[in-house]
């Protein structure tokens, strides 16, 4: 699935390709994710509530005396989540988008996009927050 | 464009029955998710801009009408597509179980709309 097959690679079959660890990644992925978004989720949902999540609640959790573990788990959600989410755009791209040119250049397009989430999710959480007013 | 709206419509009138619709909804849902993480990562950026730029966004973003409802929306993609996916983590990886692939995903149906109802109804209790 979400596989573009060339002719011209000579591979033997099941041998070990980027594509193969891009399906395990997946599911690997997949299954950490389970448990971090669902924790993410009930945290924000149920314990924190939506509508209290203000600036200095994020900020409290940031900077308070567990600061370094909710950031190491901020970053791992950030990274997964990028990697699988936007791998599976790839996959997508690559299932309905045959043109050579064209596959190309969203792809190209996807990367760029990918590089910039995946800095400013990593510049947040390195720098914390800011005191512009 | 028409080859790629072609390759879509044959995706689409595929017809594998359940095993085939839950893997549309998978991708549709997975799609979503990606979309809402690219601008959840933006918002919390802006936490790093300062209280003003991120009071916006967490108004219009997070708490607004509109933004309730496409949270439903949210709720029901996560709550699937993590379902959904750990159906096809556990089966990839015990393939004997794949005898009972349509039990397995009307069992997981069930339980996705089982814990999606008293989210929905939470979320958009805030509205009134
Ligand atoms: C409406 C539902 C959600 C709410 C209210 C919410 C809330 C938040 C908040 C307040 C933060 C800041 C970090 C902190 O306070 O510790 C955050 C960070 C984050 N959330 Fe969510 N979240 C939601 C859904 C999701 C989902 C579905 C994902 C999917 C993977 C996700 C992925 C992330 C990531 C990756 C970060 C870190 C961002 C960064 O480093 O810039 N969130 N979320
Ligand atoms: C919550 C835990 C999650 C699990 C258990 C999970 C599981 C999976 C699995 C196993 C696949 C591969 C499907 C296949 O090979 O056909 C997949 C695909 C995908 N996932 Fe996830 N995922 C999770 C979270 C996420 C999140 C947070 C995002 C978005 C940021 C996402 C976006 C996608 C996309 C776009 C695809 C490609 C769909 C396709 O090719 O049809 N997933 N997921």
């Amino acid at each position: 699935m979400g596989v573009v097959t060339s002719p011209n690679v000579k591979r033997k079959y099941g041998a070990p390709s980027f594509e193969r660890y891009s399906w395990f990644f997946m599911r690997i992925s997949g299954l950490i994710m389970f448990l971090a978004v669902t924790f993410h989720l009930l945290y924000m949902h149920m314990v924190v509530k939506v509508e209290n999540i203000t600036f200095e609640n994020i900020v409290e959790r940031w900077n308070g005396p567990y600061g370094l573990l909710w950031k190491a788990f901020d970053l791992s959600l950030l990274l997964l989540g990028m990697l699988h989410g936007y791998n599976g755009v790839r996959w997508s791209i690559n299932d309905y988008i045959h043109h050579k040119g064209w596959n190309l250049a969203l792809r190209i397009l996807l990367y760029i996009l990918a590089g910039i989430l995946i800095t400013a999710g990593l510049a947040v959480l390195i720098n914390g927050p800011g005191d512009l007013r | 464009m028409t080859a790629v709206l072609e390759s879509i419509y044959r995706g689409i009138t595929y017809r594998g029955n359940e095993g085939h619709w839950a893997w549309i909804l998978h991708r549709v849902s997975g799609l979503g998710i990606a979309l809402f993480l690219s601008l959840h990562i933006v918002s919390i950026f802006l936490v790093g801009i300062g209280p003003k730029a991120y009071g916006w966004v967490h108004a219009t973003l997070y708490v607004s009408p509109p933004a309730k409802i496409l949270e439903v929306f949210l709720i029901f993609g996560v709550l699937y597509h993590a379902a959904n996916g750990m159906r096809i983590i556990i089966i990839d990886f015990f393939p004997a179980l794949g005898k009972y692939q349509r039990l397995i995903v009307r069992i997981e149906l069930v339980i996705v709309i089982l814990v999606f109802i008293p989210a929905a109804i939470i979320t958009l209790a805030s509205l009134f």
